[in-house]
């Protein structure tokens, strides 16, 4: 399964399209040259609430990691007041093994912030907050760049939209964060932007109707928006040309190209650009040259480590956003997947994953903070050696109260790490029996008469 | 990160004649970085950043003059700058050596570079060498798992490190190289 053409990598030569060697950073003068801004100058043209209702038609689901449709949340606005309301950007990207947003930032700056422009004028939001993680200081001087350039050419700013086109006027904002994950959940993500430490809020209220400083407020993925601007431009009947439908009835569909970033054993590591249902077979042997030293598959994290794993039979996995469902993993996330060849050692890759969610937690909820600390310090005895079944039992009874799932947590974090622990003890059960002691089990003998 | 307890009721706090906040900073904040948030208190991190670039840490003194300026409480200040990995209470040393540990890098032998700066340095995780030359830290995924392992020297990222490329740059760093970046 291929694309005919580039979307998102229009203008970042990537495989099988393009040699990754001459990529470069695109600046407002080539964009526009390459047809840069002309989604927004027909969003202009458009009522905003036709601009809402096309995203809404093709079904753009979001590239954060919950897959949740773009068009449906912005219809969740609360009305227009005459007070400010926000759009925030999420370049938080500190899932490990996700890195797509980063090539966006990198290589087509322009690309995102004719999407932000498109989403402000859609939703009327004047104010946008592009919130990228503070340790991609490379990309926070790029997109600062790219602010400045689109400002100087009437994109944003006083004068309204695209040259004042549009009386609506937009201002984008550069915010760095400082090294928590957490702030990559939406609601902390505001809280960071206040300048406060990214605790999770408790919702509803949701922010589209109370977020940043009590306003109305989208937060939408940085690939979501760079994908809503082409869905504006060529209409949502070529978005839903491409990907699948849901294979359960009813079921909602995965429309459109998706990045794809594959990490781990393969050959040739990367960003990829693929239809929504791509194998993941495919995609390590077709796009990425198959697992590095000729080495069998083992296993796949599904896309960011919150997602949990595909086990070694998993293989043929679509990556679409009914994974979750029919393969026991929690869902797509970023469709981010770092693959495992046959001579990982699934323990270490617990470990390593509980050892990331415990130093994530931010801490407000108990089952999450506790338990992520219990997650690591059984999982350090069985890597070690020391565990017994009874420590496997418990770690699985400790991953799986924990999560907005089974309700006990605020935000989703403690899903990621009940999914994670859990999927890779259920699907590499063996590898962790070998390590651990036998319970003592009593024996009685009764010794003559 | 977040939630361990810090000592602050103990804390005692070094004191300097000259502020940290000095009034030409304070203008400059003013124009540059007030009018982009609702409310002073959500001007905090893009402040805080600059301190900790400036000093390689946000001194205490710092926090009740940023609080001051900002109009909120010291706590509010101190509770940001625990928070977040980036701010740190004690000085770094002028290169911050930030190697990934998340799982791409783990499965592509990131313990051999992690192993071999702590032995280089005679560091552990979190320590700064006594000449104030080098810190060392471990870090969470940087975003860059297709060319693991990874590591930040400062502010620019190195890709599919090797032990060879990791020790040229350690021996640029000591060289005094500035070509590395700043805190
Ligand atoms: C712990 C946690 C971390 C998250 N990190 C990110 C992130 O780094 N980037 C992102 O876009 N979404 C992240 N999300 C998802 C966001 O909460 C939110 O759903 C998303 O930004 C919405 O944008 P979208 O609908 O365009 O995908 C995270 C969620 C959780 C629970
Ligand atoms: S689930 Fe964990 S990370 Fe999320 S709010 Fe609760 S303690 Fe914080
Ligand atoms: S795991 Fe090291 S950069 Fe992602």
């Amino acid at each position: 399964m291929k694309l005919s053409e580039p979307v998102l990598t229009k203008r970042i030569p990537t495989a099988p399209f393009g040699d990754p060697k001459q990529r470069h950073t695109v600046g407002f003068d080539e964009y526009v040259k390459t047809g840069g801004y002309q989604a927004l100058e027909k969003a202009l043209s458009m009522e905003p609430t036709a601009v809402v209702n096309t995203v809404k038609d093709a079904i753009v689901r979001g590239r954060g990691g919950a897959g949740f449709p773009a068009g449906l949340k912005w219809s969740f606005l609360a009305p227009i007041d005459g007070g400010r309301r926000y759009l925030a950007i999420n370049c938080d990207e500190a899932e490990p093994g996700t890195f797509k947003d980063r090539l966006l930032c990198d290589f087509d700056p322009h690309q995102v912030l004719e999407g932000i422009a498109i989403a402000c004028y859609a939703c009327q939001l004047d104010t946008a907050y592009f919130f990228i993680r503070g340790e991609y200081h490379h990309q926070a001087r790029v997109m600062q760049k790219a602010i400045e350039e689109a400002y100087a050419g009437g994109i944003f700013g006083k004068q309204g939209l695209l040259k004042g086109k549009s009386k609506f006027a937009v201002d984008c904002i550069l915010h760095r964060s400082a090294g928590a994950y957490i702030c990559g959940e939406e609601t902390g993500l505001l809280e960071a932007i206040e300048g406060k430490r990214g605790w999770p809020r408790i919702k509803p209220p949701f922010p589209a109707v109370k977020g940043l400083f009590g306003r109305p407020t989208i937060v939408n993925n940085v690939e979501t928006l760079a994908a809503a601007a082409h869905v504006v431009e060529r209409g949502a009947d070529w978005w839903k040309g491409i990907g699948t439908q849901s294979r359960h009835p009813g079921g909602m569909p995965s429309f459109g190209p998706k990045l794809m970033g594959v990490s781990g054993h393969v050959n040739r590591p990367g960003v990829y650009e693929a239809p929504l249902g791509v194998k993941l077979s495919e995609l390590v042997n077709d796009y990425c040259g198959g697992m590095r030293n000729g080495k069998k598959f083992k296993g796949a994290i599904a896309g960011g480590v919150s997602m949990g794993v595909l086990g070694a039979d998993q293989f043929d996995a679509p990556m679409d956003y009914d994974i979750g469902r029919d393969y026991q993993v929690l869902g797509l996330g970023t469709a981010c997947p770092t693959v495992f060849d046959e001579d990982t050692d699934m323990v270490a890759v617990a470990r390593n994953i509980a050892r990331f969610f415990k130093n994530e937690s931010c801490g407000q909820c108990t089952p999450c903070r506790e338990g992520s600390g219990w997650m690591l310090k059984s999982l350090l005895r069985i890597e070690r050696g020391d565990g017994t079944s009874a420590d496997l039992d418990l770690l699985l009874e400790v991953a799986g109260s924990m999560g907005l799932t089974p309700g006990t947590t605020i935000c989703g974090l403690a899903d990621g790490n009940n999914w994670a622990v859990r999927t890779i003890v259920n699907k590499f059960r063996g590898e962790f029996e070998a390590r651990v002691k036998p319970k003592f089990v009593p024996v009685y003998v009764t010794a003559g008469r | 990160m977040a939630w361990t307890a810090k000592p602050s009721a103990t804390q005692r706090i070094e004191r300097r004649a000259e502020p940290y906040v000095t009034a030409a900073l304070q203008a400059k904040w003013t124009q540059d970085i007030l009018p982009k948030y609702a409310t002073k208190h959500g001007a905090l991190m893009p402040i805080l950043h600059e301190i900790q670039h400036e000093h390689r840490f946000i001194p205490y003194q710092a926090m009740l003059e940023v609080a001051k300026f900002l109009e909120i409480t010291p706590a509010a200040v101190l509770d940001t700058v625990t928070f977040y990995d980036e701010f740190t209470t004690e000085q770094l040393g002028q290169c911050v050596i930030g190697i990934c540990q998340s799982i791409a890098c783990e499965v592509c032998d990131h313990k051999k570079l992690l192993d071999h700066v702590r032995q280089r340095l005679d560091l552990e995780p979190r320590e700064t060498t006594d000449d104030g030359k080098f810190t060392l830290l471990t870090m969470e995924c940087l975003g860059s798992c297709d060319t693991a392992p990874v590591a930040l020297f400062n502010d620019v990222l190195h890709e599919k490190l090797t032990i060879e490329k990791i020790d040229q740059l350690i021996d640029e760093a000591k060289a005094g190289n500035a070509a590395h970046g700043h805190a």
